[in-house]
């Protein structure tokens, strides 16, 4: 239960956090993709249970705190989240190189579905330079932003108290 | 599959339901992005004094100069005052047009960088509508979008889907005025479209509010916008455009205004 709590408040947390940052035009002006981040955090540590609600409250805060209609992260974050969940067995989740390429993964698959949800809703306009330099952006802001997310909840996580059994000591 | 079924209704909401939605995620988020902003601002200033105190010596140094080169200009700057004065008199939106303005917080920037907006704590509750001009004492902001009950989106003018009717101060030409993002440097852009070719135009012009709005908006007249970088043919060789460096600049301002259609106020 309390798991539970710490994962849907540090979400919302995540959320302000993303809000709060600043935007770099080196990086094309994206955000750094904090509940992408927590998204593929829980999707690499959590049931498939676990890994659908944070991925749905993430991608709801995305979508409900950002300007145009629900869509790119309602798409985005259980397509990474589903993808990273089936290999998760088959790596050491909590290694730096694995974190990093799911973090650079991660963000780069959802920098690349918003581009074209929002191209093909006449949203956003789109120049394919621009593109290019948010998806190398979003790849390097993904690829530092999943590994301190993860250090975070872990640390958090830990600090948490145990459950103890109540059968024979 | 349960997911995915949740995931396909919100896909499919009409519009109305889908704003509702946002709504309600705004507001469960807005007392906490207050607090963000408010912990922000505190941090920041509290940044700023330790700054103040490591640096004493240093920043006594720089006094020393800094007030020599006030004296010098202070006779300037008498000047400047009276004129600053008798524009203050003329900005006074309230008393000289029918609109009131509501003083609103900033209290949280775009999530994703995908738009050029910030969210204000305010909404329907008071009184804000939809594409209603938003203002700070450097000038146009952008537009009121997307507004729920206690919080209501502001899409700045340098937004590419921010569009208002313009006006060049000087030569007293119209044009449509879009958002052009933000350059590489970081700087917001704009361009303004639809001037007509027999019109001189130079850089350095004003651009203010035309006052004209569609969508049932409401945007006073005469609002400064910025000014002109450089002038360009248009491809069809029928208009001109312009690009702007819109004056407002919110990432240094925490309260805006919106200008509402509320019933003016007794004059003195």
């Amino acid at each position: 239960m309390m798991a539970r709590i710490l994962m849907l408040g540090g979400i919302a947390l995540g959320a302000l956090v993303q809000a709060f940052l600043p935007t770099w035009p080196v990086f094309g002006g994206i955000k750094p993709p904090v509940l992408a981040a927590f998204a593929l955090y829980y999707a690499l540590h959590r049931s498939p249970r676990g890994m659908w609600i944070a991925v749905f409250w993430a991608a709801l805060l995305s979508d409900g705190l950002d300007l145009g209609g629900f869509g790119p992260a309602l798409i985005a974050f259980p397509i990474i989240g589903t993808l990273a969940h089936r290999v998760r067995l088959e790596i050491f989740v909590d290694g730096a190189v694995a974190q990093m390429a799911f973090g650079a993964l991660g963000a780069m698959v959802a920098m690349l579905i918003a581009t074209v949800v929002y191209t093909a809703t006449g949203q956003r306009p789109f120049d394919f330079g621009y593109t290019l330099l948010r998806l190398v952006g979003a790849g390097l802001l993904g690829m530092a932003t999943l590994p301190l997310v993860s250090l975070s909840m872990n640390k958090l996580e830990t600090a948490l108290p145990k459950h103890r059994g109540h059968g024979w000591q | 599959m349960v997911e995915f079924g949740l995931l396909i209704v919100v896909f499919v909401l009409p519009a109305s339901l889908s704003l509702k939605g946002k709504g309600a995620v705004r507001g469960v988020m807005a007392p906490a992005e207050r607090g963000t902003s408010g912990l922000g601002q505190r941090f920041s200033e509290a940044a700023s004094a330790i700054r103040g105190i490591g640096g004493a010596v240093e920043k006594n140094r720089e006094l020393a100069h800094e007030m020599v080169r006030i004296q010098t200009e202070l006779n300037q700057l008498r000047d400047v005052e009276a004129e600053n004065l008798r524009l203050r008199r003329a900005f006074r939106f309230h008393h000289q047009t029918p609109f009131s303005m509501i003083p609103c917080d900033v209290i949280s920037r775009n999530i994703s960088g995908w738009w050029n907006s910030v969210r204000i704590g305010k909404g329907s509750a008071d009184g804000i509508r939809e594409n209603h001009a938003v203002i700070s004492p450097d000038g146009l902001v952008g537009k009121t979008t997307e507004v729920s009950k206690r919080s209501s989106e502001v899409l700045l003018v340098c937004d590419p889907a921010c569009r208002v009717s313009a006006k060049i101060e000087r030569a007293g030409a119209f044009g449509l005025l879009r958002g052009g993002g933000v350059d590489f440097r970081g700087h917001p852009t704009a361009r303004m479209d639809f001037i007509d070719k027999d019109t001189e135009v130079r850089a350095g012009d004003e651009v203010v509010t035309s006052g004209l709005s569609g969508e049932g908006g409401v945007f006073p007249k005469g609002v400064h916008i910025g000014y002109i970088e450089k002038v360009h043919q248009d491809a069809s060789g029928l208009f001109q455009y312009a690009e702007i460096a819109p004056g407002a600049t919110v990432s240094l301002l925490d309260y805006l205004f919106v200008v509402s259609q509320a019933v003016p106020e007794e004059k003195p």
